[in-house]
C-alpha cells in the first residue's frame, strides 16, 4: 500500500519534486560561486566571502519552507479534489491512511534533502578553506531536513483539517491579533503578537529551527 | 435467511432543509436491491451512512454482519463501491489506477481486472483524467467487480452513460452476479434500468423510505382501478390505496398488494370494478411517490 502511495505521490508531484531538488543542488554551489583556493587569500576577501555565503545561506530555510508547503498540500490535492470519497472506501482505517500518506509524502522529501547533501558535498570539495573558517555540511543538511519535515507537518496538518478546524485556528489568530488592537487602544505596552512569535521562533519554540544563521561555511 | 444490510431508526441532518427520518433497510445476502429514489431524495447520502463516511445523528446500522462506522475497515475489505462520480487519481493511467487499487484488496482478481479491461476496451496507458465518463465509469466497475466482493454499492453507476456503455456497465455486473452470491445494492432513479436486474426494491422520497419489497410484488401488486359507484369513504381495505381521484362518474383507484379476489370488498361496499390494469415500474414508482406525498382520503 506505502508503495503504492508513494508511487501515485510521485507522479503527481514529480516536477515540483525535482524543481525543488535542483534548487537544494544548486545553492550550496551558489556560495562557493568565488570557489577556487580561500586558503592564501586576504582576510578582506575572505569575510566578504563569508558574508556572502552566509547571505545564500538565507534561501534554504526558505527552501524548506517551499518544500513543505508543496508536499504537506501536494500530498492530499487529489484527495480532496475528490472529497476523500475514493480514500474512505479503501479498507483501511482513517489514521492507517494518513499515516500512509505522510509517509509517502516525508519520503519525497528526501529528495531535496539529498539534493542539498550533493550540493553541499561537492560546493566543500571545491574550495581550500583559509585556517580558522571550517564547512557544516552535515549539520546544515540534518538541519534542512528537520526544518522541511517541520513545515511538511504543519501543512500537512493545515491541509487535512477539516473546514472547521481550519476556521478555528484562523479565529484564534484573529483572536490574538485583535487583542493586540485592543490593548494598544487602551494604552497597555503588553502586546501579544510579538510575544507569541517570540515564544514560536526563540528556542525551544518550535519554529525556531527556522531562524538564524544557516551557513555551509562558518568560522 | 440474513441481511447484507441492516439499518434501524436511521436519522441523519445535512443543514436545515434535508433529513433521513428513520431509515430502517433489510438487504437480503445475495439479493439485487434496487434503491429507487428522486434527485435529492436522500439516495448517495443513505449509501455514505452506509459505508462509514457520514455519521448519523441516531440509529445503528449493520454491513456484512459488522457494526457502521467502528468496523468500516473491514466491511470495505469485502464491498465494492462505485460512487455516483469517479473519483479516481487523475493523474495515474489506467494501469497504474488498477495497480493502486489491487495493492488494497488482497483478493484482487488481476486476471479478471486484465478480461474487463478488454472487455471495455480501456487503454492501458491512457490517463484517468482524458477518459471519458464512459469510460472512467467503465474502469471503476472494472475496478470493483476485480475486487470480489461480498457487497457491491453501486450509486447511480449508468447516470450520464449512453446507451451502448450503459449496457456494457449492466451486461458486466450481471455477469459478476451470475458468476457468485454477492450482494448488490444498486441505487438509480432509472426505474426502467432497475426492472429488469433487481430482485428487490427499495423507494426513497424527501428523506423517508416508502416501501420496500421484492420485485415481484411492486411489479405485479400495483394496479390502476376503474371502479363505478365507488365508496365516500374508505373503510379499512384488504389493498394498500396509494390513490383515489374522481373520474366522471367513476372513481380511479391506485393500489398497492392486489390480488384479483380483492374484487369481492368492492362489491361488498356496492362499488363495481370495471377496469383492472397493471402499471408498469415507472407508473408504479410514480404513483408510489404521489401518494407519499399526498396520502389518499
Amino acid at each position: 500500500m506505502y508503495r503504492q502511495i508513494l508511487h501515485t505521490l510521485w507522479s503527481a508531484l514529480r516536477l515540483p519534486v525535482v524543481l525543488l531538488a535542483v534548487l537544494a543542488f544548486a545553492v550550496p554551489l551558489l556560495t562557493v560561486t568565488y570557489g577556487g583556493s580561500l586558503a592564501d587569500a586576504p582576510a578582506g576577501r575572505v569575510a566578504e566571502w563569508l558574508f556572502a555565503a552566509q547571505q545564500i545561506g538565507v534561501l534554504i530555510p526558505g527552501l524548506a519552507l517551499l518544500v513543505g508547503l508543496l508536499l504537506g498540500i501536494g500530498t492530499w490535492m487529489h484527495d480532496h479534489a475528490g472529497k476523500h470519497v475514493y480514500a474512505l472506501s479503501l479498507p483501511v482505517s482513517r489514521e492507517r491512511y494518513v499515516l500512509l500518506r505522510f509517509a509517502a509524502g516525508g519520503t519525497l522529501l528526501l529528495v531535496p534533502v539529498a539534493a542539498l547533501a550533493a550540493g553541499s558535498l561537492i560546493a566543500v570539495a571545491s574550495v581550500s578553506l583559509p585556517s580558522g573558517i571550517h564547512a557544516y555540511p552535515v549539520p546544515l543538511v540534518v538541519r534542512f531536513f528537520f526544518a522541511s519535515l517541520l513545515c511538511y507537518a504543519v501543512f500537512f496538518a493545515i491541509s487535512i483539517s477539516t473546514r472547521r478546524a481550519a476556521l478555528a485556528v484562523l479565529g484564534a489568530i484573529c483572536g490574538v491579533l485583535f487583542a493586540d488592537l485592543l490593548l494598544a487602544a487602551i494604552g497597555v505596552e503588553a502586546t501579544v503578537t510579538p510575544t507569541v512569535f517570540m515564544w514560536l521562533t526563540n528556542w525551544p519554540g518550535p519554529l525556531s529551527i527556522l531562524i538564524g544563521r544557516w551557513a555551509l561555511f562558518d568560522v | 435467511m440474513s441481511n447484507a444490510i441492516e439499518t434501524r431508526d436511521l436519522v441523519y441532518r445535512a443543514g436545515r432543509h434535508f433529513e433521513l427520518r428513520d431509515v430502517g433497510l433489510n438487504v437480503r445476502e445475495g439479493s439485487i436491491y434496487g434503491f429507487l429514489g428522486p434527485n435529492g431524495s436522500g439516495k448517495t447520502t443513505t449509501i455514505r451512512l452506509l459505508l462509514g463516511m457520514l455519521r448519523p445523528v441516531r440509529g445503528t446500522i449493520t454491513v456484512l454482519g459488522r457494526r457502521v462506522p467502528d468496523e468500516v475497515a473491514r466491511i470495505m475489505a469485502d464491498t465494492g463501491y462505485v460512487p455516483e462520480r469517479p473519483h479516481l487519481y487523475p493523474h495515474l493511467s489506467v494501469e497504474a489506477a488498477v495497480r493502486f487499487h489491487a495493492a488494497f484488496f488482497p483478493g484482487f482478481d488481476a486476471a479478471y481486472a486484465g478480461e474487463l479491461r478488454r472487455t471495455f476496451a480501456l487503454p492501458l496507458e491512457q490517463k484517468v483524467a482524458s477518459l471519458s465518463k464512459g469510460e472512467a465509469g467503465k474502469l471503476h466497475m472494472l475496478l470493483v467487480l476485480a475486487q470480489r466482493p461480498r457487497l457491491l454499492v453501486l450509486d447511480e453507476p449508468t447516470d450520464g452513460l449512453d446507451p451502448v456503455v450503459r449496457r456494457d456497465v449492466l451486461s458486466a455486473l450481471l455477469d459478476f452476479c451470475s458468476q457468485g452470491t454477492a450482494t448488490v445494492f444498486i441505487s438509480s432513479h432509472l426505474v426502467h434500468e432497475l426492472e429488469r436486474i433487481c430482485d428487490w426494491v427499495g423507494v426513497l422520497d424527501a428523506g423517508k423510505l416508502v416501501v420496500e419489497l421484492p420485485m415481484h410484488s411492486f411489479k405485479n401488486g400495483i394496479k390502476r382501478i376503474r371502479v363505478a359507484h365507488g365508496p365516500s369513504l374508505v373503510g379499512d381495505t384488504p389493498f394498500v390505496v396509494l390513490q383515489r381521484e374522481p373520474s366522471g362518474l367513476e372513481q380511479v383507484w391506485v393500489v398497492r398488494g392486489w390480488q384479483p379476489p380483492m374484487v369481492q370488498w368492492f362489491e361488498g361496499v356496492g362499488a363495481e370494478v370495471r377496469e383492472v390494469v397493471d402499471l408498469d415500474l415507472e407508473e408504479g414508482f410514480v404513483e408510489l411517490l404521489r401518494s407519499s406525498r399526498t396520502p389518499a382520503s
